[in-house]
Formats: structure tokens, C-alpha cells, sequence
């Protein structure tokens, strides 16, 4: 369980009565304690996944259950071992795992390791792009919300936070896709990059798979510019949808701070509101939006697979939703496992940063 | 990590108005060469299928059967426009006896590795695709050979269980029976597609020089190829993924792919026949719909209350009777279906209307009749019947064709229908299982001849299970499978039909058309919409 905490204010003003050290008591426990706890939350997770898409039905029934006598059809599950007792397909499926063995997808046959890689970057890519634009949207406006409190620029902005987060992200992506795409045709539709550049991507030596990156890497503006282009919506759809907690966030802490008793001090010096707000409240405001940002990963994580189809950006998500359809088992588990992973160590990262920050919530 | 606050901030601010300059300045990029290509110049298709695998022996779907096309060649292939099978890698292809089948092969083959291409590849594909036995892919529709021999480099004798066997020909360009390189393909598994790729072991229009996976596939010519299809008409091609077909629908309207095919909706078709930048090709389709009847558990039917089968025929009857297919394809599928009136669909050796000769009013429903053959029977009516569809495999439309088919079985006064739906997995067993009364499917061809409309449905009770078994028309379908003269083949073929519709196993209802749609100024997709329903890439230039 993570705790959020109240970032320490700055000690700009030098007002802040001194604070006694903590002894760190405890750290090393609670470090170990917080990793271990990710063990079962990961085995609980791996049995949930693999038994709910028992479920759903087998892949050679959702390819072949239209065309073969049941019996044809039977043997072929046989043979795929589909009909196993149950429990001895969970316990060798926890052997693979246990072995770093994830298996080859059923549907098109690759190494599930080698998708994770291929499609990892792709959602990499985009986290980025949609964490940038949630930043440059949230915490500009979250100033502007807290500088213009109780009055109707901070009425709109905060409206305008609720909108973002309460708006389905595949709602917002095809309003922007229909917007910016199909009527002022400014941008591309969907897809990472243009055929011509998805070509040249391809052609490089040791491509990373972040298509700005390798686009930087090999000096080619043009696919630079493609990439960008393709990659504005889908990034602003993402983004917008953690631009509203970082809006709310940062207000928030800004107007706290602003009540501090050094602030007070400051303003009744004739220190501009202004000025107040930009030197001495916002950098303590902005502390807790590190921590936030780490809470958000499973927001942003979920809002990618709604983004990757809307967009046809071929990322993890939007392979999550192909494989399910097709009721692969195998790439389903492994997306599902590399998620959770990726949402846990990013859990676990924040409640070290914060017991760091603050020894109260090692208690 | 320390870090000057300024630098960073000057750094993300540089960054964002690179990015916005950067963006400003960019369009949408066209595909496969961009918008000035020249006349054969790259072609850009765009496509919602996906490949399972680039082995012949490992996949058995449209889409991994479409790259195949363009990268393999077969013994025996058919021309764009043409459905019929004729010598591709072959020189001459014929039954010697009537359970030998000889092929020769032309000579000076090479793989696109250097690689010579002889008998002995040729014995090997076949070989290895029924050793695999793959539980995805295509070795079932090499039931009937029994061996391949290669006795020399350009000879290849199949040995059939089946004497003359008139599908043969059709399964020699089938989805089994791509030729594959023995020097790079394992004998008793699959090979992955990355190795094949780097192995370039490729003999067909194109070689892959771009693989990425269900995303982009880039291909070149093959300078080399001499078979059937001979230079395509464009020196290079891409082929793009969609997972939206409206993604896919709209690329094709702003010019970045030139070809948009499989699987637009008849809503996004419908819309595109207004644009006048595109054009949409439409071509026979091989796709059936029917009405599936289990003879067990339908109203009347051998295990069901009041089984009598007389009276479980009438209510088939009158069902048949009701049915409006025509107003079914124009306001549900918008002319991207057709309707259907036999179980062999129009197009194939032998096709006629026997549903329509037999029921309704030319084609139109006929409530007298519908009303008259449940009198005759004595079924009191309204007749319940407990009808069931699929949401989620036949397209999203298949809620839309059902509701309108309750509602025209409703509306005559002589059907009560409880509409029901089942998700895929389930439906596709169940349905199997006697759990379904009535119940929807479909069908695409393994290959194109009549043949496959018929022997995998209704000799004792096919793969659907539904108890239907009439020994006329199984000796018919076995009949007409080995009958060597065509005319008298036909005919057989016509007879079965006729058989088949005083039954009613199932209910003929659509005929799918092939819709592609493509660039105003792109040419060649009509002539291979054809009953083939082979996509060639090496027909499109612009």
C-alpha cells in the first residue's frame, strides 16, 4: 500500500523551524518487506490470468470451430494438450514462468519474449509522448488554477481536470482522430509512422524500436517530423487523461502551500502573488506529482490499450486486444505478467521514494 | 541525480517547440512511395487480416494464404480473372492412371537464395506439410494422397486412395500446397518466419524484403520468377495491418494505401461508393451464409416433442418460404452480400437456384405457400422456434441479418422466434452438440469448386452434425467427385442441389462478394477479384 504524502515545503525564505534528522530506523526492513510483497501479488495476478482465460475458450475453437467436425476439432485440441486436467497446465505453465519460459504465442507464432520486446517499445514509446504532454498540459495550468483560485479561469481549469479524467480515453481519441484527422486533415490517422518511414526504421542497423529515438539516431528529419506527427494525438488522448489529476495536484498543493505560514511572511514583505506562487510554492507542489506519477503507471497502462486501438499504434495494448480476441492464451498471459511487473517494481520504486522522503510511513 | 533545474527546463521547452515546428511542418505521408510515384511504381495494400505463419504447413487462414501467394508458386495455379487451374511451376499436369497424377515440371528454376528448384522440393513440400500434420494447418485437405514419388528432376507422380478425383487439380493450388525450399525448411516442423525471411526462400512474383510482422510486410519483384503470373505490373509492394477496419477505410480516402481489402463493413463500402477518390472493385465471392437445421432438436424434429418428419420438413419449408434474402443483402449488407439460392453458390461448375425454383415467389418470400405447406402438414401454428446466432465471428452485422429474419418470420403469423446469441468458442461447440435447434454458420471455400460446398456439409450429416443423411445425395456428391466428364459432371452437381433443397439441411440465405477498394488512379484490382479468390499484388499499378 503506498502513502502520499505532503512534500515538505521549500525552505527558500530560510522561516521553516528546523526539523529533527530521522534515524532511518527501519528503512532496510520496510525496503525488504515492500519487495517481497511483490511475489504474491505477482502469483496471485498469474493464476488469475491464466485461469480466467481458460475460460474464454480455446485458440484452435475460435480459428477452426466454424469449419471441422467435432471430433476432427477434438483431436486437434487433444493434440495441443488443451485438454488436460487443468491444474496440470497451471503448475507447468508456473514451471515456465518460474524458468523464464513465457512460450510461443499461439496465434502467430513468436517467442512471447520477443513480442514483449517488439510491442514494448511501441507502449514505451507512447507512455513517454503521453507523460510529456501530461506534464506540459497539467502543471502549467494546475499554477494557473491555484494563481487564479475561487475565481472563473480556476473554475474553468478545474472543469477542465474533471473532463480530462472522467472522459473515456477512446472517446477523447476518436473525437481528436475525427477532428484533426478526417476534418482539417492535419495529422495522420492512425499508426506510428508512415509506410515510407516505417521502411526506413527497418533499415537500421540496431533500431530501438522508439521510432523518435532511432529517427534522432539516424540524422533522418523527415522521419523525425512523421514520427511526431503520428504521434501528437494519440499522446495528447493519453496525455490529457493524467493532465487532469496533475492539474488538480498541483492547484492543490500550490493553494496549501500558499497558506503556509512563510508564504505569509513573504507576502506581507509585498512579495508579489505572483512571484510567491512561481519561486517559492510551486516547487514543493511539484515533489508530490514524482510520487503521483508512479501511481498513475496503471492509469496510463490501461489508457494505452484503449489508445494503441483507437490509434492502431501497435503497442502491447493494442496486441493485448488482438491475442484476447483470438482467445491466445499464451500472449495474453505474458502481456498480462509484463504489465503487472511493470505497475509493481514502479509501485515498489515509489514506496521507497517516499519512505526515503518521509520515515513516517515506514511505521 | 543533480541536475541544473534551468538546463532541464530550457531542454523540455526546446523539445516541445522542436516537436511542434517539427510537426507543423509534416503531413500525412502517403504509402509505398508517396504520392509521386510513378506508374508501376510501389503499390501500398492495406488489409484487416492477419498471418499466422509464413509456412505453408503451419497456417491455414486468409491472410497468411495472401502472402503466400505472392512469395511461392504452386504446381498448378489459375490466371487473374480465371478461377480454373492451369500449369504454374508445371510444364504439363495430368491423371497417367486413375489414381496417379503426374505433373512435370518446368526446368532452370531457382529460389530467390540461388537455390535450384526440382522434383525433389516439390516431393518434400508435400511430404513434410502431411508429416507436420500441423493442428493449425492445412495437411486435411491432403487426405486423398496417398504418396508422391519424384523420379526424376522434373517429374512428380501423386498416388491417390480416391480414383480420379476431380478436386485435385484445385488442391495442387491450394492453400497445402505452396512449394518450398528442402534446403531450407525442416522436414518435421515449422520454420519461423524471421528464418525464412533471412533465408529468402522465396520462388513467386515477389521476395520479402521488410518483415515486420502483422504490421508491415515490404516486397520486391523477383526478376527470376517464370511462372504462371509472370512480371508483375509494379516493381515493388507493401502490405499494412489494420486492427480497425475504419482506420483502414479512412487511409484508403486520404490516399496513404492504394488498395484497401478484407474486411471493410458494408457501412464504410457503402460510404466509400460516394467518394469519388476511390473506387470500389467488386468481385465473386466464395463466402456462404445459411441457416443451419438440426434434424434431432428443430420443432418436430427426431428426438424432439411430437417428432414427426413430415411436419419437421414443413416447418423448414416454411421457413424457406419466408425468407427475404434480397431485402437481407440490400439493407443489412448493403449489396456487399447477394443473395444465395442453392447451396453451391453462383459461379461454380454446376450452380443453380434450386431454392428459389422451389420456394417463395421467384425469389421473393410467398406467405400462401409458407401458410399452405404447414396446413398440409397439419402443424398448428405459430410454430416456436428457438433460432441462434453468432455476435462475434460473422461480422457485426449478424445481429442486424437475424433481427431482420425474426422479424420476417414473425410477420407472416405462422413463427414465434426466440432470438438468441451465443460468444464464438461456445457457439461453435454447441452448436455441434444438439444444444441449437436453428442456428447460423458460414463457409469459405478451401478451394474453388463446387465440390467444397457439398462433401463437407451433407454426406452423413458433415461437420455440422445436425443428423441430416440422405443416401441419394451422399452417392450424388461421391458421384459427381470422380465423374471425369465435365457436362455429366454438372449435371450431377445440379441434381444434388436440387436433392439438397427438397430437404433442407440447411438454408442457403448470402453469397459474399469481394470488395476491394482502391485509388482513383490505380488499376488492376478487378481482374483478380475473381473466383480464385486469390489476391495478386503483381495485377495492381498506378
Amino acid at each position: 500500500m503506498t502513502t502520499l504524502i505532503e512534500a515538505p515545503p521549500s525552505d527558500a525564505d530560510g522561516l521553516l523551524p528546523s526539523k529533527k534528522k530521522s534515524s532511518g530506523g527501519g528503512l532496510g526492513t520496510y525496503i525488504l518487506v515492500r519487495f517481497f510483497l511483490i511475489l504474491p501479488t505477482m502469483f496471485i495476478l498469474v493464476t488469475m490470468v491464466f485461469f480466467l482465460m481458460r475460460v474464454i475458450g480455446d485458440p484452435i475453437t475460435a480459428a477452426q470451430g466454424g469449419r471441422l467436425p467435432p471430433d476432427v476439432l477434438a483431436q486437434r485440441i487433444h493434440d495441443a494438450g488443451y485438454d488436460r486436467p487443468i491444474m496440470v497446465q497451471y503448475f507447468e505453465y508456473l514451471g515456465q514462468v518460474a524458468t523464464g519460459n513465457f512460450g510461443t504465442t499461439i496465434t502467430d507464432r513468436r517467442p512471447v519474449v520477443e513480442m514483449l520486446a517488439t510491442f514494448g517499445t511501441a507502449t514505451l514509446e507512447l507512455a513517454i509522448n503521453a507523460v510529456i504532454v501530461a506534464l506540459l498540459v497539467g502543471i502549467p495550468l494546475g499554477l494557473l488554477a491555484a494563481h487564479r483560485r475561487d475565481k472563473a479561469a480556476d473554475a474553468v481549469l478545474r472543469f477542465f481536470a474533471i473532463l480530462c479524467y472522467a472522459t473515456p480515453v477512446f472517446f477523447a481519441g476518436l473525437l481528436l482522430k475525427l477532428t484533426f484527422s478526417v476534418w482539417l486533415g492535419w495529422l495522420p490517422v492512425a499508426g506510428r509512422a508512415s509506410t515510407r518511414t516505417e521502411l526506413a526504421m527497418g533499415a537500421l542497423a540496431a533500431p530501438t524500436g522508439v521510432y523518435w529515438l532511432d529517427a534522432l539516431r539516424s540524422g533522418n528529419m523527415a522521419a523525425l517530423g512523421d514520427v511526431m506527427a503520428h504521434a501528437v494525438l494519440p499522446a495528447v488522448a493519453l496525455g490529457l487523461l493524467t493532465a487532469g489529476v496533475f492539474l488538480r495536484l498541483v492547484r492543490t498543493n500550490v493553494i496549501g502551500t500558499l497558506g503556509k505560514d512563510y508564504v505569509e511572511a513573504g507576502r506581507s514583505r509585498g512579495v508579489s502573488e505572483f512571484r510567491l506562487v512561481t519561486k517559492h510554492a510551486y516547487k514543493p507542489a511539484l515533489i508530490p506529482i514524482i510520487t503521483v506519477m508512479g501511481l498513475q503507471i496503471a492509469l496510463l497502462l490501461g489508457g494505452a490499450v484503449l489508445t494503441e486501438t483507437t490509434f492502431e499504434w501497435k503497442g502491447l495494448g493494442y496486441q493485448l486486444v488482438q491475442y484476447l480476441n483470438a482467445r491466445d492464451f499464451v500472449a495474453v498471459q505474458g502481456i498480462v505478467v509484463l504489465l503487472a511487473v511493470i505497475v509493481a517494481v514502479t509501485n515498489f520504486v515509489v514506496d521507497v521514494v517516499a519512505a526515503l522522503i518521509d520515515p513516517r510511513v515506514r511505521y | 541525480m543533480a541536475m541544473n533545474k534551468k538546463a532541464l527546463q530550457c531542454a523540455i521547452a526546446l523539445a516541445g517547440v522542436s516537436a511542434l515546428a517539427l510537426t507543423a511542418c509534416t503531413g500525412p505521408s502517403g504509402g509505398g512511395g508517396g504520392s509521386s510515384a510513378a506508374a508501376s511504381g510501389p503499390i501500398a495494400y492495406g488489409t484487416t487480416d492477419k498471418v499466422t505463419a509464413l509456412d505453408p504447413a503451419g497456417s491455414y487462414d486468409n491472410g497468411s494464404f495472401m502472402v503466400m501467394n505472392q512469395i511461392y508458386s504452386f504446381l498448378l495455379n489459375s490466371k487473374p480473372g480465371g478461377a480454373d487451374p492451369v500449369p504454374d511451376l508445371a510444364e504439363s499436369a495430368s491423371f497417367t492412371t486413375p489414381t496417379e497424377y503426374t505433373v512435370k515440371l518446368k526446368s532452370g528454376l531457382k529460389w530467390a537464395n540461388g537455390h535450384t528448384l526440382d522434383s525433389k522440393d516439390v516431393k518434400f513440400s508435400f511430404d513434410r506439410q502431411m508429416k507436420i500434420n500441423d493442428p493449425a494447418g492445412p495437411a486435411s485437405l491432403l487426405s486423398n494422397v496417398e504418396g508422391v514419388t519424384a523420379p526424376d528432376a522434373n517429374t512428380v507422380v501423386f498416388k491417390l486412395k480416391l480414383a480420379n478425383d476431380q478436386t485435385f487439380a484445385q488442391i495442387l493450388s491450394s492453400p497445402a500446397a505452396p512449394i518450398v525450399d528442402d534446403e531450407v525448411f525442416p522436414a518435421d516442423k515449422l520454420l519461423d518466419d524471421d528464418s525464412i525471411v533471412k533465408a529468402k526462400a522465396f520462388y513467386g512474383q515477389y521476395t520479402i524484403d521488410t518483415y515486420k510482422k502483422n504490421e508491415l510486410i515490404s516486397f520486391k519483384a523477383y526478376p527470376d520468377y517464370k511462372g504462371l503470373l509472370g512480371k508483375p505490373a509494379n516493381d515493388a509492394a507493401t502490405i499494412k495491418y489494420y486492427a480497425d477496419p475504419t482506420n483502414m477505410k479512412l487511409d484508403i480516402q486520404q490516399g496513404n494505401i492504394d488498395v484497401a481489402n478484407r474486411s471493410l463493413s458494408a457501412t464504410d463500402i457503402d460510404d466509400l461508393k460516394k467518394d469519388s477518390k476511390v473506387k470500389v472493385n467488386v468481385g465473386p465471392g466464395g463466402e456462404i451464409r445459411y441457416i443451419t437445421f438440426n434434424f434431432d432438436t428443430m420443432p418436430f424434429g427426431a428426438k424432439a416433442a411430437g417428432a414427426d418428419p413430415a411436419k419437421a420438413l414443413a416447418v423448414r419449408q416454411g421457413v424457406a418460404n419466408l425468407v427475404d434474402r434480397q431485402a437481407i443483402a440490400d439493407q443489412v449488407y448493403k449489396g456487399t452480400y447477394l443473395p444465395l439460392y442453392s447451396n453451391v453458390p453462383s459461379g461454380f461448375l454446376g450452380a443453380n437456384e434450386s431454392f428459389k425454383d422451389a420456394y417463395g415467389d421467384a425469389g421473393k418470400p410467398s406467405l400462401d405457400k409458407a401458410k399452405k405447406v404447414l396446413a398440409d402438414a397439419g402443424v398448428t401454428t405459430p410454430v416456436t422456434l428457438n433460432l441462434q446466432y453468432n455476435p462475434d465471428h460473422y461480422g457485426k452485422s449478424s445481429g442486424d441479418e437475424y433481427a431482420m429474419i425474426k422479424d420476417q418470420l414473425e410477420k407472416s403469423g405462422l413463427f414465434k422466434v426466440n432470438l438468441q446469441s451465443t460468444e464464438w468458442v461456445t457457439y461453435s461447440k454447441a452448436s455441434r452438440a444438439d444444444e441449437y435447434p436453428l442456428f447460423q454458420f458460414g463457409w469459405f471455400p478451401d478451394f474453388s469448386d463446387a465440390d467444397n460446398y457439398l462433401t463437407p456439409f451433407f454426406p452423413d450429416g458433415g461437420f455440422l452434425k445436425n443428423h441430416y443423411n440422405n443416401p441419394t445425395v451422399t452417392d450424388l456428391i461421391s458421384k459427381q467427385l470422380t465423374t471425369v466428364d465435365k457436362t455429366e459432371r454438372e449435371s450431377t452437381i445440379k441434381d444434388a442441389q436440387n436433392a439438397l433443397a427438397k430437404d433442407i439441411s440447411t438454408l442457403p440465405l448470402l453469397q459474399g462478394a469481394q470488395v476491394a477498394v482502391s485509388g482513383s488512379s490505380v488499376k488492376g484490382v478487378d481482374s483478380t477479384l475473381d473466383a480464385s479468390f486469390k489476391f495478386r499484388l503483381g495485377t495492381v499499378s498506378k
